[in-house]
């Protein structure tokens, strides 16, 4: 809220600099966010939380600057001198659950012309467009005292009656800014002896709105349910400086303080007599009264204030109080409506004590274990081993695009197909929560590849979000990657296929994280590489998969490279966490030597290396330690439909050394079996 | 006796010819190896007489010590020949680039919520997690916040559902955890938050870090106590750091904690639009409505709670500007972390 300097100065005689005056308002809990000269003045932006609408007003402002600086403050006086007629409108209040008190003034005989010119240049400091005389009268008191006015053009209102009742159904009403709309049926109406002329505190109707041809006004001060404003300002997509004031909370009390101040000033300004006022008031304002003990006090806030300076501080802000000896009481003014507890009474005291003088102590708590809780620490490690592998880590919005799902043949039923959707997304692209990292990290890679980057290995570390059905959808921990590289020229060649580069990071991730044995099979996910990809599967169940972006999806992508090769993966951590090994048990090293054997195989070129690497392991000898792939060779002097294997066979004993003979004993029968299983032969 | 010396003086020759290791392997083995000719010249030592055979014998062995020993001197002084050969011809060009090898990179959000879990864990705190996408009731109603609460509008909402929505802040974290374990309480729960919002200063997504600890005695004074030390660890010992009154309805009294503006010390600039202050965290006592909604006993025990947005906390630790840069995920960018 932006307000004027000089304009406080007419209730308060502060006189501190305007930038001295800031800085104690920020302090005590009125933030002011930015100051700006304007003709000699000094226009402050005003930050008030919604707790505090007493200071949505330069009233209000100005009572907390006389309470810093412990001034006195000027209160408005409106006494409306001598004997007035009564006016021939009257109010009934049909629904006093929503409008506590409604009261009103008429005045007649007034000619609508021009605001003189102080009012207008003060509206406009503040913010407000000019309008006419009568409507800036109620804007200026609305900014001076924060409660907001209504005034109606009393000759176009039927029936001479004012009726503050429900909108009922299939009610529409053309609001002052032209716009005609349709009134939900729990919407606070304003009628008259007809139909609906106002929304109740939110904004005045067209036809009975004051304008230059106005002689007689009705004026109407009101304290309407701030929920009730609330609701139907959302419902109606409509707010106004009033609406703004009564869902915080306006002083049902004062109204008729503002209603005689403005009716004053509208005289003043445009003549006219004032009349009697009309005041419904069916629902009392009831004063509320706290206890509180001084010790409460001193132990939240961690403070020795003494009695004397507490019950000080709250008289200077307008609180009542009485001393009991190891309590108090306070009775807030009716224009502190949020002070209803004893915390709020805390609140009021240590904000205006000065949280700065509040002592610094270092908390006294019992010991906690103080470790990252072990997912954490899982999480922690697996994320360095992925960037030791040499990928870069990115943050992508948890949304997706509709589109992205048909982009990847995402087929109907499948999980990813059950999605949350969002209500209120701020584009269409981002309506639904992601069900897979893949089209992000797509995302990632194409917009990297636009700006010459040649070389592209990301990976994200995220939830994904699956409706199941429950009242939430489940929240699935994902790792993702992407990875591809250009086919430039480098110093020292290394031409080894993107599919392995990125299954040998895989391995190396699950062994830092003894995630335990898994298999690799041939996947079916829609959007990869047929031939070149797979489910990693952990004890059976799928955690994943690995595999080159199939040919179909990188020409929907439009891609123009050399090198098509690019290779995604997507875990899921949740089931991978739970591989993990918790204990690690310490192996005794070897005592004795090893003796290596090598295999060389030449078989068919359909039987796979993990087939023949199960085979072989699958051969039960108690003196193998372990069976390696350690080449691999296709090429010159090997059939087109064959394969070279090389297999490296460790033989140790854990209680003696192994002989030549015994060794080569073993060898001989393991290299028969093998030869025998594959229908291989030995490579010359 | 003649032929040993004339053996001898050969050997001499050869070896004062030789120019290589090979060479003088050649010379050792064909004078003393296993069928050299002075090995043979011992072996014929048996056919002589006793008195002959012993000064012969003599000889033969003085000789054959003398030509091990050359060899050997020798073999010593080609050795140091072929090092210094070595180096002096198996030069590489060591300005060649090494086997093209990189690290990846951290992304700097999480670089900082490591940071920041790291201080926290360091004074005891434990880590919790909640769901992102939440009940109303977590995120708003447990927090002293009913539907049609005014306060609502400080938090531009994404809505799955009349009772479901995007979690605006991961304070919904705390009732969580209160409604599951008792006092007394230290954590802290860093993660997603999302804001129906998208500006220089606003993304719809951004990451926060929510603080509660509660026990029966827990004032405002240690809430400024333990948050000084925070941003003292995080931002360097010397920044000032204040704390003014605000409003939050989960949290009363509530609190801002302003640092001095860490570009221009504090003398005004146009990052802390001239104040001298920066805005870093948001905190207070927890609300006992809070503590009543949770099951907790607000006459037994206070607490106080705090959060703070991991992407101003980063954008202040590296001068960046723009917080969309966050998202973009410019490996340029990334790679400067």
């Amino acid at each position: 809220m932006r307000i004027s300097f000089e304009w406080i100065k007419d209730f308060v005689d502060v006189a501190a600099s305007p930038e001295d005056t800031a800085h104690r308002l920020t302090m005590a809990g009125l933030e002011i966010e930015g100051m700006e000269s304007v003709e000699g003045d000094m226009v402050m932006e005003v930050n008030v939380t919604p707790n505090r609408p007493d200071c949505l007003n330069i009233l209000g402002i100005a009572r907390e600057v006389a309470a810093v600086f412990g001034l006195p403050l000027k209160k408005p006086q409106a006494c409306i001198e001598g004997p007035q007629e009564k006016g021939d409108i009257r109010v009934e209040i049909d629904a006093p659950d929503l409008c506590g008190r409604y009261a009103g003034r008429m005045i007649k005989g007034i000619t609508v012309g021009e605001s003189p010119d102080w009012m207008q240049k003060r509206l406009e400091k503040c913010g407000i467009r000019a309008i006419n005389s009568v409507v800036d009268v109620t804007n200026y008191i609305l900014l001076e005292l924060g409660h907001p006015l209504h005034a109606f053009d009393a000759d176009r209102l039927e029936g001479r009656v004012i009726r503050v009742a429900k909108a009922g159904t299939n009610r529409s009403i053309t609001t002052l800014d032209g716009v005609e709309r349709r009134l939900p049926e729990d919407t606070l109406m304003i009628w008259d002896g007809k139909e609906p002329v106002a929304i109740a505190g939110i904004m005045g109707g067209e036809g009975s709105a004051v304008d230059a041809a106005t002689r007689n006004i009705f004026l109407e001060s009101a304290y309407f349910d701030p929920s009730s404003i609330r609701r139907s300002s959302k419902m109606l997509g409509l707010k106004s400086e009033s609406s703004y004031r009564f869902e915080r909370g306006t002083d049902r009390e004062f109204l008729e303080t503002a209603l005689s101040r403005a009716a004053i000033l509208i005289q003043e300004i445009a003549g006219g007599t004032i009349h009697k006022i009309v005041d419904v008031y069916p629902e009392k304002y009831a004063p509320v009264t706290i206890e509180v003990t001084y010790r409460k006090v001193n132990s939240l806030l961690g403070t020795n204030i003494d009695k004397e300076e507490m019950l000080r501080i709250l008289e200077m802000i307008e609180i009542k109080t009485r001393d009991k000896g190891d309590s108090f009481t306070a009775s807030p003014p009716a224009f502190r409506g949020d002070i209803k507890e004893p915390i709020d009474i805390v609140e009021e005291i240590a904000r205006c004590y000065g949280y700065d003088k509040v002592p610094v102590r270092v908390p006294k708590t019992p010991l906690a274990d103080g470790i990252l809780n072990k997912k954490e620490r899982k999480l922690e490690a697996l994320k360095e081993a992925v960037r030791k592998s040499g990928f870069n880590e990115v943050i992508n919005y948890s949304f997706m695009n509709p589109d992205d799902l048909d982009m990847l043949s995402i087929p109907e039923g499948d999980k990813r197909r059950k999605y949350v959707t969002l209500k209120n997304p701020l584009r269409q692209e981002d309506s639904l929560m992601r069900t897979t990292l893949i089209p992000s990290l797509i995302n990632n890679f194409l917009y990297n590849l636009a700006r010459g980057t040649g070389e592209i290995s990301l990976y994200e570390l995220s939830r994904v979000f699956l409706d199941e059905g429950g009242p939430l959808p489940g929240e699935e921990l994902r790792l993702g990657g992407i990875y591809f590289r250009e086919n430039t020229s480098a110093v020292w060649h290394e031409q080894i296929p993107s599919f392995f580069v990125v299954k040998g990071v895989l391995q190396a991730l699950f062994a830092e994280m003894k995630a335990g044995e898994y298999s690799m099979v041939p996947s079916d996910e829609v959007f990869l590489h047929h031939g070149k990809s797979a489910d990693i599967l952990f004890k059976g169940r799928k955690a994943g998969f690995i595999g080159e972006v199939s040919p179909h999806i990188i020409e929907r992508l439009n891609l123009k490279i050399k090198k098509p090769e690019i290779v995604v993966f997507e875990l899921s951590l949740d089931l991978l966490l739970s591989m993990v090994q918790e204990k690690t048990v310490y192996a005794q090293i070897p005592k004795y030597p090893s003796i290596e054997r090598d295999i060389a195989l030449v078989v068919d070129d359909r039987l796979t290396a993990g087939e023949i690497l199960n085979l072989l392991r699958g051969y039960a000898s108690p003196v193998i330690e372990s069976i390696e792939l350690f080449d691999y060779y296709k090429g010159k002097n090997i059939p087109p439909d064959k394969k070279s294997l090389g297999f490296r066979i460790v033989y140790r004993s854990k209680d003696r050394t192994l002989t030549d003979n015994e060794v080569e004993a073993v060898h001989g029968a393991l290299v028969e079996y093998i030869l025998k299983k594959t229908s291989g032969e030995l490579r010359g | 006796m003649g032929d040993l010396h004339s053996l001898k003086k050969a050997f001499l020759d050869e070896i004062a010819a030789v120019t290589d290791l090979a060479g003088l392997q050649q010379i050792k083995s064909r004078y003393t190896g296993k069928k050299g000719l002075l090995t043979e010249k011992l072996k014929a030592l048996s056919s002589l007489a006793a008195e002959e055979r012993r000064n012969y014998g003599k000889l033969v062995n003085e000789i054959k010590d003398f030509i091990e020993g050359t060899v050997k001197e020798k073999e010593l002084a080609f050795r140091e020949i072929e090092k210094e050969r070595r180096l002096l011809t198996e030069k590489i060009d060591i300005t060649l680039p090494g086997k093209p090898f990189s690290f990846g990179r951290q992304h700097p959000i999480n670089q900082v919520l490591s940071e920041i879990k790291d201080i926290f864990v360091s004074m005891g705190f434990g880590i919790e997690e909640g769901p992102e996408v939440e009940l109303d009731y977590y995120n708003f109603e447990a927090l002293n916040l009913p539907k049609d609460h005014p306060a609502r509008d400080m938090q531009d909402t994404f809505y799955v559902s009349d009772d479901v929505v995007l979690r605006t802040h991961t304070s919904p974290v705390q009732v969580r955890v209160m409604e599951k374990k008792s006092p007394p309480l230290k954590i802290i729960a860093p993660g997603k938050v999302y804001r129906c919002d998208s500006d220089v200063s606003h993304t719809a997504m951004f990451h926060q870090v929510e603080g509660l600890m509660v026990d029966t005695d827990v004032s405002f004074s240690d809430l400024k106590g333990l948050l000084e030390l925070f941003i003292h660890s995080f931002f360097g010992k010397d920044t000032p750091v204040r704390f003014r009154p605000s409003y939050f309805p989960f949290t009363e009294p509530s609190a801002e904690v302003d640092i001095g503006c860490i570009f221009c010390s504090g003398k005004g600039c146009r990052v802390c639009k001239t104040t001298g202050w920066l805005e870093v965290m948001g905190c207070g006592m927890v609300n006992p409505r809070v503590f009543e909604m949770s099951g907790y006993q607000p006459d037994e025990y206070t607490g106080f709670a705090f959060g703070m947005g991991v992407e101003r906390m980063t954008m202040l630790k590296y001068s960046i500007d723009d917080i969309r840069l966050f998202y973009e995920n410019d490996l340029r960018f990334l790679k400067q972390f």
